[in-house]
């Protein structure tokens, strides 16, 4: 018995070696040095000075660093992420899951967006937002709306939704590619049933194909989230300096200020430490409302 | 030729004597592939160089490999002054293979800063003068060029030096220096009457207003970088308080608690308030605002003389364009001569070099041809004293040109000068001004208070 | 009769709820491939044109030595084999050691698979910034720098997360009792792992690969600062290298980033019907 149980351990570590390996020397070994790093006042390059936690009391006391500001264009870009991005992409994912005419190319050109550089879908944009000959500004102009064309991304109004759209934008595919290869994997033969039994399409998808693809589903809304916390390429693109009154800033943003234009190392590390838990809290909160509705709902 | 003959004349190594100097080149056939020194000095056959080499390498008896890091990609306008410069280095000494790389600008930035930090850098880097260099220098991370500078004395004033130079010692050889420039479109300023830029302040303004009421906008400034405000900015700064006021600011030596910057903020951010700007320049990059311009959008451009080089390949816009002195604000403080700008392109070399004694002589030899043939293509003024025949460089940077010949006084780039924190925040307040959320007083109250 | 009317009907709502649904589908594909479109004739234009004389229309002039410039000047097919051969050998990697762990945590039975599950889980939150300074120095400590493997086990590392997520996906799916069935014809859970999960596996290393593709492909932070010989230069550092401080043409710009891009969107195309082929190997197996 004892010695089953030694094998079957010595098993389970052998089946973990190579992820742990890449994982502890790559990924957990720099949060911990982050961690470190976060209690000094560090440039980087000379001499670190202890300054105990005021990196992080700085962090949330100071206006000029901006953090609130930038926690909540997150919270609000995962909001959107989860409410009106994932939605688009599963309901994407259910009509090309069920199998019509086109579905293939359909799929591919719809997951075009995610391959593209950042720097494209980025310049592409800036084109549209253009205030002097930008697609947006000649649009409504010749829609005779001239009076509402501004300089979008300088306008404080308007520059944080500019920014979130073609951000949303272009992970719709890479989350429905998701999702439909969850689509796909309910069996033909319940889903064949159901409609036997008189269920509607709707009433397929409701009640079959959505519970079943919960795991998966569990998966898009993380990376939705987690990914919403750390954005940064196409934000950076559209606003290099934060937009107007620092009204694009998100955590990223401000970590790369901090670490790399401002050389302060130490404030950026707390940065980085402050968004790990962040992130790691939501995935557990996430984790954890599926399980919950595993329970009531199964 | 004669420039041949001329920089063979002002290595270091011509201690060495002309001889020893061939011996090097000739010798270095036999020795490829030895290491150090000895190989190099068994080879050339000389016995003036032999005591000396065995001391110390020099740039003429060493064999083998240097690398080097720079931000001359493919389509900077100074790749062309690398490449000519590299391949004229090649040439003379065949003795040493230079490994370089270019990376682009931003990235540049984070890679040299995590090379420092890692200690992993090549013998040669470019850096940028003043605070960026500073702290790779108090990292102890650069080698002092004090000794290597002597041999390049007459041909580069220590003037120009001053950026790159650390309690009293030389860390840095300065390549090509700009200024910012005040460019205007003569064809729209035709339109209202002005057959040149306006002298002064008064004048100037008078033609704004003329632009303005012919439907033309004066200025364009990209408002999406901020560094592109400071480029009026400063300007407007330097004219009300002068030049040495501003430099100590800028250096520490005073504090921005000081009413004439106050009002000189006030003065430009007048200039935004009377309609001079584009609006739609707060949400544009550099590059869109430098199109619209040689587009005709705007009547002024101010920014860096680096564009010479661009507005001289653009043969349509080329004969409009042409290059003045922000005039004089407060002649009591101010006058003209006083300019923003300064030599901040540097090569530094490594102090884990392995080689740093031949890396130094090296830097500096290949500094001074890029700086030749950099000044040729227009890319920028020459740090080191020009020779040759100059006369192909661009009309514009010749003007330029004639603009710091008669120069009384440099102010260093604000967010070159101050260290990177600084900068920072010195730039989002620039940010404010320009969006008009601070007036001057709160922008110096600001200032006072916030730098760290 | 009646019957007859009401099935006219549907047979009608369903055929006006097909119109509406291509409708929306066409349309959002318009939308999607629009950049596609874009950045094939930015490739072929002038700065001028680029910058607001000719935003979306046809070139005036096919530029197509921008692409000759791009081509020449930039290295690139050198840079394309290198973003190659970093993206094939880190998603291997990725997927197995994805494939193994994932096996352990959700199929072998033991105390603490939960909290190891969470413990990876970890790799989704951190942020790549932090990480530059000490991966560098692990990474020169253990003389990887300038090799391919300064790119590789990162990337590796930061999909690997992902992997596993995707991975516990598919893996729960699959029922427990063919694990039992394998048990009792006398597998252990090497051979249970091999014969009997990874053949049912294949929809997920499809979708994996997907991932971690994207994730290395157009990496820039650690390809630029990792790697500093150009031997081992991957595209986007490339594409990067044709701006520059003081002048920046964007025609080649966009011609580097067409040939950075297009191969792998005809790629992918391909793929793509593998990929739903093998979705619908794992929908019937399952």
């Amino acid at each position: 018995m004892k010695k089953k149980d030694v094998i079957n351990y010595i098993n389970v570590f052998l089946f973990l070696l190579p992820a742990l390996a890449l994982f502890i020397f790559i990924l957990i070994a720099p949060i911990f040095k982050s961690l470190y790093y976060s209690f000094f006042d560090w440039n980087g390059m000379t001499d670190m000075t202890f300054v105990g936690i005021d990196n992080y009391k700085e962090l949330f006391t100071s206006k000029p660093i901006y953090f609130w500001k930038s926690l909540g264009n997150a919270c609000l870009l995962a909001a959107l992420s989860v409410f009106i991005q994932l939605p688009i992409s599963l309901g994407f994912a259910l009509i090309l899951g069920r199998g019509i005419k086109g579905e293939r190319p359909f799929l591919s050109i719809y997951f075009m967006p995610v391959l593209i550089s950042t720097v494209v879908i980025g310049q592409l944009w800036l084109k549209i937002y253009n205030p002097d000959y930008g697609l947006l500004t000649v649009a409504l102009q010749k829609m005779g709306f001239a009076d509402l064309c501004k300089p979008w991304l300088g306008d404080e109004r308007t520059a944080l939704m500019c920014v979130f759209i073609p951000t949303l934008w272009q992970y719709v595919g890479y989350h429905m590619l998701l999702l439909y290869a969850g689509v796909k994997g309910v069996s033909p033969d319940i889903r064949e049933a159901a409609r036997i039994d008189g269920a509607s399409e709707s009433q397929v998808n409701r009640y079959i194909v959505i519970p079943s693809i919960k795991p998966i589903l569990k998966v898009s809304v993380i990376f939705a989230v987690t990914g919403s916390l750390k954005s940064y390429d196409l934000i950076y693109v559209l606003t290099p300096s934060g937009g107007p009154k620092h009204c694009t800033e998100v955590p990223s943003t401000r970590l790369f200020e901090m670490l790399i234009s401002r050389n302060r190392y130490g404030m950026g590390s707390a940065i980085a430490v402050v968004m790990i838990i962040l992130c790691f809290a939501f995935a557990l909160m996430i984790s954890q409302a599926f399980k919950e509705r595993d329970i009531y709902g199964k | 030729m004669k420039r041949k003959l001329l920089s063979l004349l002002m290595t270091g190594a011509m201690v060495l004597s002309l001889a020893a100097c061939g011996g090097g080149s000739t010798g270095s056939t036999g020795s490829t592939g030895s290491t150090g020194s000895t190989g190099s000095t068994g080879s050339t056959g000389s016995t003036t160089s032999e005591p000396s080499a065995t001391a110390d390498e020099t740039i003429d008896t060493f064999s083998g490999e240097l690398t080097m890091w720079c931000i001359a990609t493919e389509s900077d306008s100074n790749r062309h002054s690398y490449e000519a410069a590299i391949a004229d280095m090649a040439e003379k000494y065949p003795n040493i293979t230079l490994n370089w790389e270019a990376f682009e600008n931003e990235s540049y930035k984070t890679k040299i800063k995590a090379a420092v930090s890692a200690n992993d850098m090549p013998d040669i880097f470019f850096t940028w003068s003043c605070a960026f260099l500073q702290d790779f220098v108090d990292a102890g991370r650069v080698y002092c060029l004090d000794d290597a500078y002597q041999a390049f004395k007459s041909e580069l004033p220590e003037s120009m030096l001053g950026n790159s130079t650390y309690d009293g010692h030389h860390y840095g050889v300065p390549l090509t220096m700009n200024i910012v420039g005040l460019f205007a479109n003569m064809d729209l300023l035709a339109q209202v009457g002005y057959t040149e830029i306006p002298g002064t302040y008064d004048e100037f303004i008078a033609c704004c207003d003329a632009l303005k009421a012919a439907g033309i906008i004066p200025f364009g400034c990209a408002g999406k970088e901020t560094w592109c405000v400071t480029e009026y900015l400063e300007s407007v700064i330097e004219k009300s308080v002068g030049a040495d006021a501003l430099n100590d600011i800028f250096l520490g030596r005073a504090t921005w608690n000081n009413a004439d910057v106050a009002a000189a903020v006030d003065t430009f951010q007048s200039l935004v308030t009377n309609g001079y700007f584009d609006p739609n320049g707060i949400a544009l990059s550099n590059d869109e605002v430098k199109n619209n311009f040689m587009d005709g959008k705007y009547a002024f451009y101010m920014n860096g003389t680096w564009n010479c080089a661009d507005f001289a390949k653009n043969e349509a816009f080329f004969p409009k364009v042409r290059v003045g002195e922000f005039p004089v604000i407060n002649a009591d403080k101010a006058q003209l001569g006083q300019l923003i700008g300064g030599p901040s392109d540097t090569l530094a070399v490594a102090a884990g070099s392995a080689h740093p004694e031949v890396a130094a002589q090296y830097c500096f030899e290949l500094g001074k041809l890029i700086c030749h043939y950099g000044y040729l293509d227009g890319c920028g003024l020459p740090a080191w004293t020009p020779y040759g025949d100059t006369s192909s460089v661009n009309g514009l940077t010749q003007a330029v040109a004639e603009i710091c010949g008669n120069a009384t006084g440099y102010v260093l780039f604000g967010d070159t000068a101050m260290n990177a924190d600084d900068a920072r925040t010195y730039l989002d307040y620039v940010a404010m001004v320009y969006g008009c959320e601070v007036n001057g007083q709160e922008f110096i109250d600001g200032l006072t208070n916030d730098i760290r | 009769m009646a019957s007859d009317t009401r099935r006219e009907h549907a047979v009608e709502k369903v055929g006006a709820r097909k119109i509406i649904i291509y409708v929306i589908l066409v349309l959002w594909a318009l939308l999607n491939l629009f950049p596609v479109y874009w950045m094939f004739t930015f490739s072929l234009k002038t700065n001028e044109e680029i910058f607001g004389k000719n935003l979306i229309g046809l070139p005036w002039d096919w530029k197509w030595s921008n692409y000759a410039s791009a081509w020449n000047t930039g290295h690139m097919p050198l840079y394309f084999l290198n973003s190659v051969v970093v993206s094939v050998c880190a998603i291997a990697l990725v997927i197995i050691s994805s494939m193994m762990a994932t096996y352990a945590i959700t199929r072998l039975e033991w105390r603490f698979s939960r909290h190891v599950n969470a413990f990876f889980m970890l790799g989704l939150t951190i942020p790549i910034h932090a990480s530059i300074v000490p991966i560098y120095v692990t990474l020169k400590n253990m003389g990887l720098t300038n090799t391919y493997f300064a790119l590789i086990f990162p990337y590796a590392a930061f999909s690997l997360a992902m992997g596993i997520l995707i991975c516990t996906g598919f893996m729960v799916e699959i029922p427990k009792e063919l694990d039992e069935a394998a048990r009792i014809d006398g597998c252990g859970p090497w051979k249970t792992f091999g014969v009997v999960i990874l053949p049912l596996m294949k929809p997920a290393v499809a979708t994996i690969s997907i991932y971690s593709f994207l994730q290395c492909w157009n990496e820039l932070m650690f390809a630029n600062i990792f790697n500093s010989d150009g031997k081992y230069r991957t595209l986007p550092v490339g594409v990067q290298q044709l701006s520059g401080q003081y002048t920046t043409e964007w025609g080649p710009i966009g011609a580097a980033l067409v040939i950075a891009t297009f191969p792998m969107l005809i790629v992918y195309i391909f793929m793509s019907k593998k990929i739903q082929e093998s979705f619908v190997v794992g929908a019937v197996k399952g």
